[in-house]
């Protein structure tokens, strides 16, 4: 690329540092406290000399919390296979249901696309305390308080119309002479999709994805409302450090840190889509 | 149960050795906390099995219950077992954290569904659940002798805490009048009075203080002679949880209430009078000068925290939030003492507003009489006796349980002047808001209003002249 | 390959659903989506009732008097000014935040590439348990920022708790949370921009600030407009944040709509109020998403002329 003055890369330096000082230091101080229990963490004045201890990892992991009281079940661990079993799912089903749809949407104009797309995105509009409470009434007598089944549809809600709208914009980027030229080798609707479009739009898909995930991993109100203990997320599981004995800090961001982990693994997983492939400057030549 | 886990107990119940060792001992014989408080308890619920009642009826049964997570709870799933081998029945049970428990009450029990039997609230929410139709009145069981063991006692339930969770359903209608429904039972409660930091009391020589001026006082000595910390811990958040632990506690001293009720049965506000106004500013100054400075966001667990980690010297609180501070895990694990509170020197006890964590059956149950069988015993002297002695379960809500010596002595021992606190304060204890089904709307605004005027945005006077107006503009709107 | 054989029969089967195929291929989207209006449309038969769950024997349809009452109801007005302000708050400064670590790393390497993908953590942070965290992080005496705010001079600061900063704070945990969610999103439109103009506007020699205001910022603002659209619709509802740092206060600060509506519905029961006041909320989000989308389509359609 262009040379770059010296002056312009210590700035560039400076303002990388200050960004990441930004958005990186609250991290840095859950992982500290995820190390501490509440006796070094709420300390006046904060000091990050302490002796670290793996009390609250082993606590969630092993299920077992030993308090002054007895010992503690708790379901840490089953609540983050909540999370997984339904982010992964929602999205699994988000992108079969709107892949497709963003594609009809970018590529095949036909007589009301742009009121359905707009439906759909209006989907995300209702908030969603508005429906809640008619959502537990009907899910109550269609049998679907309390299944997966259930949430994984609601959290459509959710993920369908940031894929929709993120992948259509993606497949609106690839030119339309590719796909033509192969329509015009004799090959039909389906194959030219799944051959040209899907690999083309690839990255835009996994970037899709993974905020999908993101926001349905983060969402905690539709699964405690509709559903019971047992199928509660992380998000509700954490809350319940929050004790008659005070707030467990440490188990919470222990909590935090546990639940990052996967989503930053896959996120790491997915980079070379993210952030190395989404170059369609080639393509578009 | 072995030989060796037979010793133990036996050990324990000749008091041979203590509840601690106990558990330790049976983890290593690989039993867990659970079933080492059902061993200890086994005897009592041999008896209970024997007092002619039909504990039998409703064998094979399985009911479900939804839980807030609480020691008491911990203590009811403790001594679950003994339950289910006295009934035959089985027991599921859902457990959701306290900061959405309510959330999942409400959306359980708006939408009709009859997933549970009962559930665990507090007294306020069943004005709502009440009339709502959402739970039953428990009276209905506790009258009918074929329904309700022999050994259930209900008069030795403690007369305040009993007749607040009682209410007839009118607007303004006196808690446990004669129409009253038992919308819930409690399981156990908490008294407001005042928990201080011991260790910091006697380095500085500060004296407990006796009523509000005094208190004041004493909490801007502690402040100048703390290094970073304050004075007194009340709640400060934008919730009816505000107003109602020490604040009411001590408004209520004063001879003030919330609300009056009219002849004609019309509710009108009433915390603009001339003394409410007294009773406002000091509260305010006492905050703005020896308060958190972060009060304004402070829930219990902010004002707990702080008092078990040595930020405050005092708090006017629950007294149980005092009792858990001053457990293990905090810096100040057992420095922490507690002391009945009468804000007005000229009052005669104090009258503490009380929380009350109870059991209500769900109207929606399809098994109302088993469901009876679970709350019963979980309500009964039996179970509350073992809570108090083995677990967290205090306050507990009956007078024989109170009249236990190794109860007494177990507080006695490790918490300074709780015993003491509770007999003085006891017999004023109750609910001392008016029974109504905008309370949650006006308690909020009413904390709101203390807000601003604690950051000054508004007189005392004119915030609390302001308040009543729109209190009695939206009671008259919602036809009260 | 078969290619030749089990194309000509593919063929004419497509000639047969050409018309149809788009909708084949929209319609189960739609269709999973369309049950939401279920529950959407009884929400607003009860927008239109007084019903409060604690008084059902006053329940009763009242032919909007709900949303009359906004009219003269000075909590409402506050309501909307501050979900307005935090909406106009958040969204500015995030996006112009996003864009400029979006151009800081747009250059392709590892450090960057790195970077970018570890800057998403506070967004994989759930924001109730952040906010948790933010709160302890802000309390004087445990907390470090307050720490570190005393050691720059700023003593007895705050934050949510003081009136004068408790917008300013949770408009830092919205920042700080939802930024790297438009920071990948510009991120990824900065490096999908096609090559050319930029290589000649280098051999031209065209200074690098009309650069970036003719060419680059056109030609992302497809990219912007979808990540403001996402960001407005989610920023003017927001609630997790707010709530778990002040519960809407001190005083009436901060009772955004979702605040005001989650505790007329969950602590008064006023379902009445709660659902005209999220309806009124729809409305918004649904108007101002109308103009995005209106104007994105324009841009879209500009860009495919250019091309």
């Amino acid at each position: 690329m262009e040379t770059v003055n010296p002056i312009e890369r210590v700035l560039r330096g400076v303002a990388i540092t200050l960004v990441i000082l930004f958005f990186m230091f609250p991290i840095l101080w859950i992982v500290l406290m995820s190390f501490q229990t509440n006796e070094t963490i709420l300390r006046m004045p904060p000091s990050v000399v302490f002796t670290p201890t793996i009390e609250n990892y082993q606590a969630l992991i092993t299920g077992k919390l030993e308090t002054s009281a007895g010992i503690l079940e708790i379901a840490f661990m089953k609540n983050l296979f909540n999370s997984f079993f339904l982010s992964t799912a929602s999205v699994a089903i988000g992108l079969v249901l709107g892949v497709p749809a963003a594609y009809a949407f970018a590529r095949l104009k036909f007589k009301g696309s742009e009121d359905i797309a707009f439906t759909l995105l209006s989907f995300r509009f209702a908030p969603p305390l508005l429906v809640l409470l008619p959502l537990t009434i009907y899910f109550q007598q269609l049998g679907l308080a309390n299944t997966y089944g259930g949430l994984i549809w609601v959290y459509q809600l959710i993920v369908l119309p940031l894929i929709l709208w993120i992948v259509r914009g993606y497949f609106e980027d690839i030119p339309a002479d590719v796909e033509y030229a192969y329509r015009i080798a004799g090959h039909s609707w389906g194959a030219t999709f799944r051959k040209i479009a899907l690999p083309l739009a690839g990255p835009g898909i996994a970037a899709a994805a993974l905020l999908a995930f993101i926001f349905a991993w983060n969402n905690f109100v539709f699964a405690l409302v509709l559903a019971s203990a047992d199928k509660q997320p992380v998000t509700v599981g954490a809350l319940a450090f929050v004790t008659a004995s005070g707030i467990q800090y440490g188990q919470i961001a222990a909590g935090i840190v546990l639940s990052i982990a996967p989503t930053f693994a896959l996120a790491l997983y997915a980079q070379r889509y993210l952030v190395e492939g989404l170059s369609l400057g080639a393509v578009k030549g | 149960m072995s030989k060796k886990e037979k010793q133990l107990a036996e050990a324990f119940v000749a008091g041979k050795i203590g509840r601690r060792e106990l558990i330790k001992g049976m983890s290593a014989l690989g039993v867990t906390a659970a079933t080492a408080g059902v061993l200890v308890n086994a005897a009592a619920t041999q008896a209970l099995a024997q007092n002619g009642f039909d504990w039998k009826k409703h064998d094979g049964t399985s009911i479900k219950l939804l839980l807030n997570k609480h020691p008491y709870t911990d203590a009811m799933i403790a001594n679950l077992e003994n339950f289910k081998v006295l009934t035959g029945m089985d027991v599921q049970y859902d457990v959701f954290p306290e900061d959405v428990y309510f959330d999942k009450v409400t959306a359980a029990l708006s939408s009709g569904s009859s997933e549970y039997d009962a559930f665990m609230t507090g007294a306020y929410m069943t004005w709502t659940y009440g009339p709502a139709g959402w739970c039953d009145d428990l009276n209905e069981y506790i009258s009918d002798a074929s329904k309700t063991n022999p050994d259930y006692n209900w008069e030795d339930v403690l007369e305040g805490v009993r007749k607040s969770c009682a209410w007839n359903g009118r607007p303004g209608g006196a808690l446990g009048s004669d129409d009253a429904k038992q919308w819930c039972i409690p399981l156990a409660y908490e008294q407001n009075n005042l928990t201080y930091n011991k260790r910091i009391f006697d380095a500085n020589g500060l004296a407990v203080p006796t009523n509000l001026d005094e208190l004041l006082g004493t909490a801007a000595a502690a402040k100048s002679a703390m290094n970073g910390g304050y004075g007194i811990g009340v709640r400060g958040s934008r919730s009816w949880a505000t107003i109602h632990p020490g604040f009411l506690s001590g408004y209520t001293n004063f001879g003030q209430v919330d609300l009056n009720v009219g002849a004609d049965g019309k509710l009108t506000a009433a915390m603009n009078t001339d003394v409410s106004k007294q009773f406002h500013s000091k509260w305010v100054q006492m905050i703005q000068e020896s308060g958190a400075p972060d009060w304004s966001t402070h829930t219990w667990y902010q004002v707990g925290t702080d008092v078990g980690a040595g930020k405050s010297a005092m708090m006017f609180d629950a007294d149980i939030l005092g009792y858990f501070m001053n457990g293990a895990g905090n810096a100040e694990a057992g420095n922490l003492a507690f002391s009945a509170f009468k804000a007005n020197p000229d009052a005669a006890a104090p009258t503490p507003n009380i929380w009350i964590w109870s059991m209500s059956m769900s109207s929606f149950s399809k098994q109302k009489d088993a469901a009876w069988y679970f709350l019963q015993w979980a309500t009964g002297p039996e179970h509350d006796l073992f809570g108090a002695r083995e677990m967290d379960l205090v306050n507990p809500a009956r007078s024989s349980v109170w009249a236990d010596e190794m109860f007494r002595n177990k507080l006695s021992n490790s918490y300074s002047g709780y015993v003491e606190m509770h007999d003085v304060s006891a017999p004023g204890a109750s609910i001392k808001f008016t029974a109504q089904p905008l309370f949650f709307d006006l308690t909020t605004e009413w904390a709101a209003t203390l807000q601003k005027m604690v950051a000054k945005e508004v007189p005392v006077d004119e915030g609390l002249d302001m308040l009543a107006e729109s209190v009695n503009r939206q009671l008259n709107e919602a036809g009260l | 390959m078969s290619d030749a054989t089990t194309s000509a029969p593919r063929a004419r089967r497509f000639k047969v659903s050409r018309q149809l195929l788009p909708y084949l291929l929209s319609l189960p989207a739609l269709l999973t989506c369309i049950g939401i209006l279920i529950p959407f449309l009884t929400a607003v038969w009860y927008s239109l009732q007084r019903y409060r769950l604690s008084q059902p024997w006053n329940r009763g349809f009242n032919w909007g008097q709900n949303y009359l009452n906004f009219m003269t109801d000075s909590a409402f007005w506050n309501t909307l000014k501050v979900s307005m302000t935090y909406a106009f708050a958040t969204v500015a400064l995030e996006l112009l935040l996003g864009l400029g670590i979006a151009l800081l790393l747009q250059k392709r390497n590892r450090f960057n590439n790195f970077v970018s993908i570890m800057l998403l953590m506070p967004l994989m942070t759930a924001p109730a348990l952040a906010s948790l965290m933010w709160k302890l992080m802000t309390n004087p005496g445990f907390g470090i920022l307050s720490y570190f705010a005393t050691l720059l001079g700023f003593e007895d600061f705050r934050w949510a708790s003081d009136p004068k900063t408790a917008m300013m704070t949770v408009v830092i945990v919205d920042i700080w949370v939802y930024t790297p969610f438009i920071m990948i999103l510009l991120l990824a439109g900065l490096r999908s921009l096609p090559k050319q103009p930029f290589e000649a506007a280098a051999l031209d020699g065209v200074p690098r600030p009309f650069v970036f205001w003719r060419i680059t910022l056109p030609m992302l603002t497809p990219f912007l407009l979808t990540a403001t659209l996402f960001r407005v619709i989610e920023s003017i509802q927001q609630f997790d944040i707010i709530y778990a740092m002040t519960q809407g206060g001190p005083g009436d600060k901060l009772t955004v709509f979702q605040v005001e509506a989650y505790l007329n519905f969950f602590q008064s029961t006023n379902v009445g109020r709660s659902a005209a006041l999220l309806m009124i909320l729809w409305a918004i989000t649904y108007t101002l998403s109308n103009i995005f989308i209106k104007n994105w389509l324009r841009l879209r359609e500009k860009q495919r002329g250019n091309a």
